[in-house]
């Protein structure tokens, strides 16, 4: 299954800055970065459904107490939050772009604005959680708290993870002998889940009434 | 870069993310949040499209194998339907 490449290879297939050229030109069927990594993805997808769907069914037990709850979130925060996530992604998604098309120096400068963006979320998570926990909205608080702080905390914990493998990736980036579009790919791959799972937890948790 | 999808893929993330947040704050009585099903189901579908976006052009899902392509839908489909049941359960 899995469907290894180098830079080389796929250079000469994918030209840069050609996006439609691109994706008619990509071998059909093709599996981005490694076949492990997808397995730990899917997974991840199906476990964080099953945490959306009993913080759902929780929410259908008290819905009053859910919504009022909601009305002491930061709202704007979330979204800045969310748009950052998401610059992250387009940054990973060109890299690996960038990666194929053999411009590694480019490709090296787009991960790192994704790892920024990944800091960046960072910080704006921990100055939202200090301003709930400032105003008395401690997890304890109720049902809904506990909910906001185990999954905003579970997957703040994957983007944690998530900035080691960018890491890795940068170190592979920058050493000719490493460098592997296969991880590049691997990397976005999780990179993009956690984007992912994030939109998920700002539409069950901020925005839906 | 005007001419490049993923460009316009995190445009158009950004924007509807930007309108649900938008759709959200329409739910309110005197600065109160109310329950209302229309923004709901609003906020619902934007995250479905989000979230396949996200999948398709960003984990370049859409010219993965089949397997793969074939998992994503049935996540998404059972995924947001069962948060779309559970939702209008009374």
């Amino acid at each position: 299954m899995t469907l290894s490449t180098d830079a080389s290879a796929l250079s000469t297939a994918m030209p840069p800055e050609n996006a439609s050229v691109e994706d008619a030109q990509r071998p059909k069927d093709y599996l981005p970065g490694d076949f492990n990594m997808w397995v730990f993805v899917l997974g991840d997808m199906i476990i964080f459904a099953i945490y959306f769907i009993i913080f759902m069914v929780e929410r259908t037990r008290d819905r009053t107490l859910f919504l009022a709850s909601q009305q002491h979130l930061y709202q704007t925060i979330g979204l800045i939050n969310t748009l950052v996530l998401l610059t992250s992604s387009w940054c990973m998604a060109r890299a690996v772009r960038a990666t194929r098309s053999g411009n590694s120096v480019q490709a090296l400068r787009l991960v790192i604005g994704a790892a920024f963006c990944g800091i960046a979320f960072i910080a704006i998570k921990v100055v939202e959680w200090s301003l709930e926990i400032h105003h008395g909205y401690t997890l304890p608080r109720n049902d809904f708290f506990t909910f906001y702080f185990m999954l905003t905390g579970v997957h703040l914990f994957h983007v944690v993870m998530g900035l080691v493998i960018l890491g890795v990736v940068v170190r592979e980036l920058r050493n000719p002998d490493l460098r592997r579009v296969s991880m590049v790919e691997a990397g976005a791959t999780y990179w993009h889940m956690v984007d992912l799972l994030w939109i998920v937890l700002f539409a069950l948790i901020y925005v839906m009434r | 870069m005007l001419r490049d999808r993923l460009t316009w893929v995190w445009a158009a993330l950004s924007a509807i993310t930007t309108l649900s947040w938008w759709l959200a704050r329409t739910a309110h009585d005197n600065g109160h949040f109310v329950a209302s099903t229309p923004v709901t189901i609003g906020i619902l579908a934007i995250g479905f499209v989000k979230a396949r976006l996200i999948l398709q052009a960003f984990m370049e899902v859409r010219t993965s194998p089949k397997w793969l392509r074939l998992f994503c839908d049935m996540w998404l489909l059972v995924f947001w339907g069962a948060v779309l049941g559970i939702y209008l359960y009374q």
